[in-house]
């Protein structure tokens, strides 16, 4: 998927993270903030990483700013913020790519 | 949720504003005027926290005391992230105490410069390291295809809004050009009435065509821009200009200026305008600091009148165009014309 417009999803409260996604320059950014960076920080990055391969993403900036989400909240959030760049808010197809 | 309501103004007005005011000044801030949109959290009828932003940038940033250590501070910034984000705003700033620092860091921000008072953040890491990148590449650019002053050595620097460019601009331009190696001009990238931005590039690109030894750049929000100048918890007044450009002059002369060898820098004189006259003032007192030379040129006049970008557009509103026919370069001159020609259709 090519990310369309710049997008965010998710919060900063705790146990949830914020993901914010923008057009990248032909690779993948990816910056990482986290309370728990020291802990979990390769966890968290492999988490992101692996849901933007299945979403088929490979041109993206990506910022998590990370409250101690779990893994499955990262992946949603990572997904919702993608679908938001791509304008689609219905019928979404999680866990995979829109195409 | 827990017990407390949200309440969004884009901006506030009338009562709800009067309220607002009345929290910050409580907290020890200004409500600033040029605020665009505002987020306030009641709990009952009180307000206990606010967080506002001009454009793209976040200020008034206050939770009240009782509430402190709740994390309302995620909230509030969760609310105006996603506004920026809603109005497609992806890199935005953010001014707060310096004590402040780490509350804001843990929100994904990033501490640019600081003073005594201010602290400066963005929410792109490497921000000003992409724009100082790129001003190196844009030197090195144009350097291959300009030629340097051998007679001397400076680096100079020009920060210019040229809106119109006139023969002002142009005089400053070539009396600083002819006393340094090369002359950086940087053009205020921020969009204002009149000239879009591009146009007012354009125009100075066009008028110093064949000067050999210039090198032109657009500034970014890290220069003179309403990020670098905030007008915030300033109590008072009179002082309010001299705090407003130290983030300014401090960018310029701690990252901006070493990152292109600047060692001078050169203005305009200002009689008419008291902000600009302040602005010079403080680079006077303050560049030494960073070892850079700072040098007022006197305003070129034309006749008895001094030059002066805003006379122009006056008088391009009141179509008397040609009664300041003299201030302009031929390529100004011909491009209002003709503009006006457009918009009288």
């Amino acid at each position: 998927m090519e990310i369309e417009k710049a997008a965010v999803a998710g919060t900063l409260e705790s146990s949830d993270c914020m993901v914010t996604v923008e057009d990248g320059d032909g690779n993948i950014d990816l910056v990482l903030e986290s309370t728990v960076i020291h802990q979990y920080g390769n966890q968290i990055r492999h988490v992101v990483l692996d849901t933007l391969e299945s979403l088929g993403v490979q041109n993206v900036k990506i910022k998590v700013v990370d409250k101690g989400a779990l893994d499955c909240t990262i992946r949603a959030r990572v997904e919702a913020a993608v679908y938001r760049s791509a304008g689609q808010s219905e019928q979404l197809p999680w866990g995979g790519a829109i195409r | 949720m827990s017990d407390y309501m949200e309440e969004t103004g884009d901006p506030f007005t009338g009562k709800k504003k009067e309220e607002l005011k009345k929290f910050l000044e409580y907290m020890g801030l200004t409500y600033d005027e040029q605020i665009t949109h505002s987020i306030v959290l009641r709990k009952e009828k009180e307000i206990i926290a606010t967080a506002s932003c001009q454009k793209n940038i976040i200020k008034c940033v206050a939770v009240s005391e009782a509430y402190q250590g709740q994390n309302l501070l995620a909230h509030l910034m969760t609310s105006l992230i996603e506004y920026f984000y809603g109005m497609g705003i992806s890199h935005f700033f953010g001014f707060t105490k310096p004590q402040n620092k780490e509350l804001f860091c843990s929100m994904g921000m990033y501490p640019v410069t600081q003073t005594e008072k201010i602290l400066l953040l963005e929410n792109d890491k490497n921000g000003l390291e992409k724009f100082l990148k790129r001003l190196k590449k844009e030197t090195q650019e144009q350097q291959k295809c300009k030629v340097e002053n051998r007679h001397e050595n400076g680096i100079g620097a020009v920060v210019m809004n040229c809106n119109p460019f006139t023969r002002g601009h142009e005089y400053l331009i070539r009396e600083a050009a002819k006393k340094n190696k090369w002359l950086h001009i940087f053009i205020l990238s921020e969009e204002q009435s009149f000239l879009t931005t591009r146009e007012r590039y354009q125009l100075v690109k066009e008028g110093i065509q064949e000067i050999p030894n210039v090198i032109l750049h657009q500034t970014s929000e890290y220069m003179i821009s309403p990020a670098v100048f905030p007008t915030y918890f300033i109590k008072e007044k009179a002082k309010a200009y001299e705090m407003n450009c130290q983030l300014d002059i401090q960018l310029f002369g701690e990252r901006i200026a070493p990152e292109l060898n600047i060692t001078d820098r050169y203005v305009g004189s200002e009689p008419a305008c008291d902000v600009t006259h302040t602005y010079n003032q403080c680079l006077r007192e303050q560049l030494p600091c960073y070892q850079i030379r700072f040098h007022e040129i006197p305003r070129k006049t034309y006749g008895d009148q001094i030059i002066s970008a805003s006379e122009v557009r006056k008088r391009y509103a009141e179509n008397q165009l040609k009664s300041v026919c003299g201030m302009l370069p031929e390529s100004t001159w011909r491009y209002l014309e003709r503009k006006k020609n457009e918009n009288g259709k």
